[in-house]
């Protein structure tokens, strides 16, 4: 498991490298074959009993922002790289671009503001402080262009992470351990590991356009939901009870033939498991399943709280369970 | 044809669960076809052979709106999840028919202002299904989560006008198969019975990858502007023909394939209307953008009421649509 590793890497949207590095290293080893594409997605494929393809794929990116503006006082604008709610990003520290400069991500502070706390602030105002006053020096130090991730150290004890980006590092930490594990695969298996999903799926069709695989498996990381505001039935998915399988989301009805056998085997596994409850948001699901004459998908996500902003959290057991299910999975044909 | 649309709009078959519809479809049509295949989407594809070399799709969605069983509560009732563009004011006082069992609609209120509330504010939050059980052990087992259900509503037969649920797009599936039986066509001729279209576009994505068509058309219901206070701005009538959309929301029709069908309906003395559409979309959108481009268009019927429960719509448009695609087929000119 590589999450508190990954989470602490940075992979805005379109800025995936060094998270794609870190795989490539500790899995390059153990694969039968490895490339990347033109859009910079990682697929890395072993060998199994049937030469019917199965595409895993977890996607690298992560929101955050990118520079859009240097101001005349030094400060930066920002845009943002996915959805993110702007109340979570207050005085929260971000490293902008390769070489990684600290800021901080500024608003006029509560003293100033008239009963306007509950509204998101505006883009517009949220401005970076990299502690410089001047354009021209900050011009030394970044440029427009520059991607700005949030700088959370995870903290990670027996049974909980807290950390930034778990959405879909988390899923990425699965297709790695998955990859490591010696599993006696059914099908020649593809591992994914996407770019750009959080600005609209972009890279998941290219690769599977590439790999014209037979079916293919989303690996996410979905929201909770379980806020004690909540009444359960609002409640998308809970902590603690094990891996969401979805059975539709925004643009796509899950396979049948797929949703089924995933759940067949959830419960011959015994394992905690989830039917999401909900079904805003899509995922590369939908990009796949629509790519050249058709591709069936199927969506499995680990739970988690407050994702897309600087800090979420994840529950352990959760993960070892996706994990379980999905390395069993991997062995299975695929059966009505 | 009224028994074959009662026999259609009447099958259960959500968005993304469309084995039973296919089945039913594929028993209409086969003895009048050459060959058909079902592709990994569930796409349903037939084709009948002619003399030309050229290539017409004509396709209609299989799939009707519905909804999914996301939440039971430990008394049984069920709350669910939109598929498709379901109104929650269409649920209200509705009933939902899931595989095993039929439930009411039922809505949220402890006091006659919060109901009232509920009443204006309207969302999925506030209401759930009711299937007459008593506890979550026994609605589990008949509506499994994750399980589909849709409108339970009758076909009615009002003479000219015909009402039922699902008429999107069931209409555009007994048109094309009348369409088919009859046709002796000049050219090859598709047909596609697709997927997930109230899902946004799924199976007619990638419908047309394989078959590559000289022309598209898609057949779908649209909407209507003739009752007390009908949507301004556009001019679509039941009984007037079936509508050459020339754009949507979604599209803007290729101009040959609006041209060359209101040159054969004029030449055949077929009744049709021009159809803008200002908010919709059809599967045309997602073939024209397919391969490498697929020249398309939509042929339409005026449809009231669509999405709810009860849609309506003219047999003479019906009537109309089928000779007018007939006669598309059977021309011997390039298309």
């Amino acid at each position: 498991m590589y999450l508190k590793e990954l989470t602490e890497l940075n992979g805005v949207s379109g800025y995936e490298k060094k998270v794609k590095e870190f795989i490539k290293e500790k899995i390059k080893s153990k694969v039968s074959g490895l490339e990347e594409d033109t859009l910079g997605n990682l697929i890395v494929w072993k060998k199994g009993k049937d030469n019917k393809r199965l595409m895993l794929c977890a996607h690298m990116d992560e929101v955050g922002f990118m520079v859009s503006n240097i101001e005349e006082d030094g400060r930066l604008s920002v845009m943002p790289m996915g959805g993110i709610d702007l109340r979570t990003v207050i005085g929260k520290r971000v490293l902008i671009g390769e070489k990684e400069v600290p800021g901080v991500i500024g608003y006029k502070a509560i003293h100033l503001q008239k009963g306007d706390q509950l509204s998101p602030p505006s883009i517009e105002n949220l401005k970076i402080d990299i502690g410089i006053t001047k354009k021209s020096e900050a011009e030394n130090k970044v440029k427009v262009g520059d991607f700005i991730a949030f700088s959370t150290e995870s903290v990670i004890n027996s049974e909980w992470i807290a950390g930034k980006a778990l959405d879909d590092r988390g899923g990425c930490s699965i297709l790695i351990d998955l990859i490591e594990n010696d599993i006696d695969l059914f099908y020649e298996t593809y591992f994914v590991f996407s770019v750009q999903e959080e600005l609209g799926l972009r890279g998941a069709g290219i690769a599977a356009e590439r790999i014209k695989p037979d079916f293919a498996i989303v690996i996410e990381t979905t929201t909770s939901g379980d806020n004690p505001e909540f009444p359960e039935s609002r409640r998308s998915t809970e902590l603690g009870k094990g891996p969401a399988i979805s059975s539709a989301h925004s643009g796509y009805v899950i396979d049948e033939v797929l949703f089924n056998w995933i759940l067949s085997n959830t419960k011959e596994l015994g394992i905690p498991y989830q039917i999401k409850r909900r079904t805003v948001g899509g995922t590369d699901a939908r990009r796949i399943a629509t790519t050249l004459g058709g591709i069936p998908s199927a969506v499995i996500s680990i739970p988690a709280r407050y994702i897309h902003s600087p800090l979420s959290v994840m529950n352990l057991k959760d993960y070892e369970n996706t994990l379980r299910l999905i390395a069993k999975l991997l062995t299975k044909e695929v059966k009505e | 044809m009224k028994e074959l649309i009662k026999k259609l709009t009447q099958t259960s078959a959500p968005s993304g669960r469309e084995s039973k519809i296919r089945e039913i479809i594929f028993e209409e049509v086969k003895d009048f076809i050459d060959g058909y295949e079902v592709d990994r989407l569930g796409n349903l594809i037939v084709w009948k052979k002619g003399k030309s070399s050229q290539k017409l799709l004509l396709e209609a969605h299989m799939d009707e709106i519905g909804v999914i069983a996301a939440y039971i509560d430990e008394k049984g009732f069920i709350r669910i999840e939109a598929v498709g563009g379901v109104s929650p004011y269409n649920l209200l006082g509705s009933r939902i028919i899931f595989q095993n069992i039929e439930g009411v609609v039922g809505i949220e209120g402890e006091t006659t202002e919060d109901l009232q509330k509920n009443m204006r504010e309207l969302n999925f939050d506030k209401i759930f299904v009711d299937i007459g059980v008593e506890d979550r052990e026994k609605a589990e087992e008949l509506v499994p989560l994750g399980s589909f259900g849709v409108y339970s509503a009758s076909f009615t037969d009002l003479g000219k006008r015909l009402v039922s649920k699902s008429m999107d797009d069931r209409i555009g599936c007994a048109i094309l198969i009348e369409a088919l039986k009859k046709m002796n066509p000049y050219h090859n001729v598709y047909g596609a019975f697709s997927v997930q279209e109230e899902m946004g576009l799924v199976g007619a994505s990638v419908v047309a990858f394989n078959i590559d068509p000289d022309i598209a058309i898609a057949i779908d219901v649209t909407g209507w502007s003739d009752t007390p206070k009908g949507p301004k701005r556009m001019s679509i009538e039941l009984g007037k023909g079936p509508c050459i959309k020339v754009k949507d929301s979604a599209s803007i029709s290729d101009r040959r394939v609006v041209e060359r069908l209101r040159e054969l309906a004029e030449k055949n003395g077929i009744p049709y209307q021009l159809e803008i559409l200002l908010h919709g979309g059809t599967d045309a959108a997602a073939i024209q953008r397919t391969a490498s481009g697929i020249v398309s268009g939509t042929l339409s019927i005026p449809c009231r009421y669509v999405h709810s429960p009860h849609e309506m719509i003219d047999i003479d448009d019906v009537e109309n649509a089928v000779r007018l695609l007939q006669v598309l087929a059977e021309e011997p000119n390039a298309l």
